[in-house]
């Protein structure tokens, strides 16, 4: 165990990880097929359990271990299992989304993003030691997936959003507290699988209403 | 005691839910019998002096609502408490025929409750959360007994300017929390009393629109002739009656109790609304013919007189003169108690004329003095004491703001001197149109013949309704010849001045006698005046029995018809109508009144013969379609322009949120 902490210390891993996590963020801006967002989703939720788990290895919390067997079964089984579920029963074509805006404008809005976040978030002022690239590391993920969520047209993909920022604020979270209490992760996790639920009822109500799950046909509900 | 009458309002609020339909009414009396025992606590702890009792009600480890009964808040509780208690006595009879007889049972009893509580709060939390309970509850009771469109429009009005009102209060202590860092009464003014002059100026600014917004101040006053008509009677005598004087109670508790209130200039800004209120309340109510209308805009101008009271006492205190600023302060509380006593009798004889006459338009009665004897003769007591007319209550006080205003004339600087003196003069317009504007009140709805066939056949009301209509103007002409015990109540709360009144119950009240014991730092030419409220009675009683004795009483009384012109017979169309009583004030006033008028003739054959004409008059209603009327439409428009940013796109309502999110980083960073 102290051999893995100093491996943790000297090879900057917690870094590594969340890096990863922004990246298959970014992947997806560009993605534009379901079920690779789906993936990329699933990857990132597997490094937001593994960054838990090198946590509590690193600062031996324990608690953190539940939290990152729960994000795996939830985030990583779960969920994917639901939206696939979903999809399937809507057939929604797994194929392209449509988007407002092309794929290289949304690399390099989100790039924009990442730099807008990086030069406000002045390192130390209320965050030290391990969680100080954190913090900037799930803004960033935040507003990209905000980001997405403006640009995609299709119902799914916003729920696709949520999910991310939902990652992103999780890892905000911890890393600013080192782990909250077991049974507020614990909540939250519930929280997503319910909120998933219910977004599969709207889904299927609103392709029920309007054909097809596109939102600019919500607009007609305007009063 | 008090606890008593706490546990019996209880019970009221409960058995009113729970118990069968047919006895709901006698439920009334619990809330009497509470009432009364609450008013009997709070005479004695004024009589006696007796130390203010207090608990807190802990919410949070932060946060608790505190309660604290010290004299000023048992005067008002005491208005409170004996107003309470005989229309809850009306209410037994008057109620019979509600369509929602449950509600409403539990409401009132709500609304007392919660008028206590604004009275007895002593930190500004328990005082806001009574306050918006106190308006909500007086909302539903305005709009829950009628269905019409149009007691829901007087109710949103009522709603909307007692919201704007409570905003400003609101705002008001939140600025003296920030300046204190305490939401206790006692410790805000304690914060408040080394601060910088301009801090309390706009704290005062902001408590006297919020409270005056409660108490109908002009030009806030336009929810009054609209709510009050709505409610039920027995609503709007509480409503007239006591809520609005919560609005005085927050200004005195506010400007006097917490800021101090030594700064010249607020004075003058409450003496010139009261004076502006008083006068255009009482024009307004001259062309009223709605009985309930009528009420409402004199009770916008009875709170003017009572402001002028405050506004003298603080004109006064701000120049070192604490017995003139007593005197003042006194003659205002003193009105504050009178108004309320016999305001809500004449809102309990309108709803009495309403349930008999089935009107409450004027030009529909007549002749109820005939048809409804007690209601009437009550109806006229009340009149009498509105008028200020000795020896009813209105006449003592009103003397008293009149002799402080008039002491204004010994203040040092000119503004000073003129203002309380142009109050003076004020008021004595008031008086004078307030007399004509019950002359015809009176006149109309209970002289002469009926002039529609439903006042003809008006009955009597029933017992309930006459008792406490009899116990109040019994009220009325016992605090008119002995005004002490109006003073010896209001002479324990603790303002500078109103300490020093040392007067007998019965013997003559003079102004040196109040203002005794201080040193006057400016000679008062031609002294001062006193007078003898029991004595002018024991004058009438006597004038009038001389009178019997002269003219013979049930002597030689000779019948018979009126002079008809030679007209066959008179007809109830011949009477002299309110609108044509109140013409010459019309045309004397028409630079108020702006008045309308409007020929509408439709032809048989154009332009020979004439199948009908329809006349149309009445006044600009000034203050809608000046102020309120160009604001309203300026919100409307901006409302409709930022209904662009509702597309209806919910990818748009999230860069929206992501904007907010951005703009929200760049201000942190």
């Amino acid at each position: 165990m102290p051999l893995i902490k100093r491996w943790i210390e000297v090879f900057p891993v917690t870094d590594f990880i969340s890096i990863g996590m922004l990246l298959s963020v970014v992947a997806v801006v560009s993605i534009k097929r379901m079920e690779g967002c789906l993936r990329a989703y699933v990857i990132n939720s597997w490094l937001l359990a593994g960054l838990m788990a090198a946590f509590a290895v690193w600062l031996s919390i324990p608690h953190l271990y539940i939290a990152a067997f729960f994000t795996i079964a939830g985030k990583c089984v779960l969920i994917p299992f639901f939206l696939r579920r979903i999809m399937r029963n809507l057939k929604i074509e797994p194929g392209a989304q449509s988007s407002y805006l092309n794929t290289p404008a949304s690399l390099i809005i989100s790039f924009a993003l990442v730099v807008l976040v990086y030069s406000f978030i002045s390192a130390g002022v209320f965050v030290a030691g391990a969680a100080r690239n954190v913090l900037k590391i799930s803004v960033s993920i935040i507003l990209i997936s905000l980001f997405m969520m403006i640009t995609r047209k299709k119902a799914v993909s916003q729920v696709m959003g949520l999910l991310f920022m939902e990652n992103g604020l999780f890892l905000a979270g911890f890393s600013l507290t080192y782990g909250m209490p077991t049974i507020i992760e614990l909540g939250v996790l519930f929280d997503m699988l319910m909120g998933v639920m219910i977004l599969g009822l709207f889904l299927t109500q609103i392709k029920k209403s309007f054909v097809s799950v596109d939102l600019d046909r919500l607009t007609s509900l305007k009063g | 005691m008090f606890s008593a009458g706490l546990v019996m309002l209880a019970a009221g609020m409960l058995s009113f839910a729970a118990a069968p339909r047919k006895s709901l009414n006698y439920l009334y009396l619990l809330y009497a019998a509470a009432a009364a025992a609450a008013a009997f606590y709070a005479a004695r702890a004024l009589y006696t002096g007796a130390p203010a009792g207090a608990f807190s009600l802990v919410i949070s480890p932060v946060l608790t609502m505190g309660f604290r009964g010290g004299p000023l808040q048992m005067f008002f509780l005491f208005a409170l408490s004996v107003l309470s208690a005989f229309v809850s006595l009306y209410s037994v009879a008057y109620m019979r025929g509600s369509q929602t007889p449950r509600a409403h049972g539990v409401l009132y009893g709500l609304f007392i409750a919660s008028m206590g509580a604004v009275f007895l709060s002593s930190d500004a939390l328990s005082f806001l959360v009574s306050w918006e309970a106190m308006s909500l509850v007086s909302y539903f009771l305005v709009v829950s007994e009628t269905e019409s469109p149009g007691a829901r429009k007087a109710g949103l009005t009522y709603a909307t300017m007692t919201h704007v009102g409570t905003a400003f209060i609101i705002a008001a202590f939140m600025l003296a929390f920030s300046a204190t860092g305490t939401l206790d009464f006692s410790g805000m003014a304690a914060g408040l009393a080394g601060k910088s002059v301009a801090l309390k100026s706009a704290i005062f600014v902001l408590a006297f629109i919020g409270f005056g917004t409660k108490a109908g101040v002009v030009p806030l006053h336009i929810w009054l002739p609209r709510a009050h008509p709505a409610a039920p009677s027995n609503v709007s005598a509480l409503m007239s009656g006591v809520m609005i004087k919560a609005g005085i109670y927050g200004i005195v508790l506010v400007c006097l109790g917490i800021l101090g209130g030594n700064v010249a200039w607020w004075g003058v800004a409450v003496l010139v609304a009261g004076g502006l209120s008083s006068v255009l309340g009482v024009l307004y109510a001259l062309m009223e013919h709605d009985l309930k209308r009528l009420l409402a805009y004199h009770s916008v101008e009875n709170i003017g007189i009572i402001l002028m009271g405050i506004g003298a006492a603080i004109l006064f205190y701000s120049f070192g003169q604490t017995a003139f600023a007593g005197l003042a302060l006194a003659a205002a509380l003193y009105h504050t108690l009178n108004h309320a006593i016999f305001k809500s009798l004449l809102f309990l004889g309108a709803g009495s004329v309403a349930n008999g006459a089935h009107t409450k338009n004027m030009e529909e009665m007549g002749g109820l003095m005939k048809r409804m004897p007690a209601t009437g003769l009550f109806f006229l007591a009340g009149s009498v004491a509105i008028c200020a007319l000795p020896p009813f209550n209105g006449f003592v006080s009103e003397w008293l703001t009149f002799q402080a205003l008039l002491l204004g004339s010994t203040m040092p600087l000119a503004y000073s001197k003129i203002i309380p003196l142009m109050g003076a003069a004020a008021l004595a317009l008031t008086g004078a149109l307030a007399a004509a504007c019950f002359v015809k009140a009176v006149g109309v709805s209970f002289l002469g013949l009926p002039r529609s066939r439903q006042a003809g056949a008006a009955k009597e009301a029933a017992l309930p309704m006459t008792a406490a209509m009899g116990a109040l103007a019994a009220l009325c002409l016992l605090l008119g010849i002995a005004p002490g015990i109006v003073l010896a109540l209001i002479k324990g709360i603790p303002f500078a001045g109103l300490s020093q009144m040392g007067i007998g119950n019965t013997g003559p009240v003079s102004i040196a006698g109040i203002v005794r014991g201080a040193a006057l730092p400016f000679p008062i030419a031609g002294g001062f005046s006193s007078f003898w409220p029991a004595g002018i009675f024991m004058v009438l009683l006597a004038g009038s029995a001389l009178m019997l004795v002269l003219t013979g009483a049930g002597g030689r009384k000779t019948c018979g018809p009126a002079w008809d012109c030679g007209i066959r017979e008179l007809t109830p169309r011949m009477q002299y109508t309110a609108t044509a009583f109140t013409k010459p004030l019309r045309i004397i006033f028409k630079t108020v009144y702006m008045p309308r008028k409007e020929l509408r003739m439709s032809y048989r054959l154009k332009p020979f013969f004439v199948r009908g004409l329809a006349y149309h008059s009445d006044i600009t209603p000034f203050f809608e379609k000046y102020i309120y009327e160009p604001f309203i439409s300026l919100v409307g428009k901006a409302a409709m322009r930022t209904r662009n940013l509702q597309s209806g796109s919910l990818n748009l309502y999230l860069g929206y949120i992501m904007l907010t999110l951005i703009a929200l980083l760049l201000i942190w960073a």
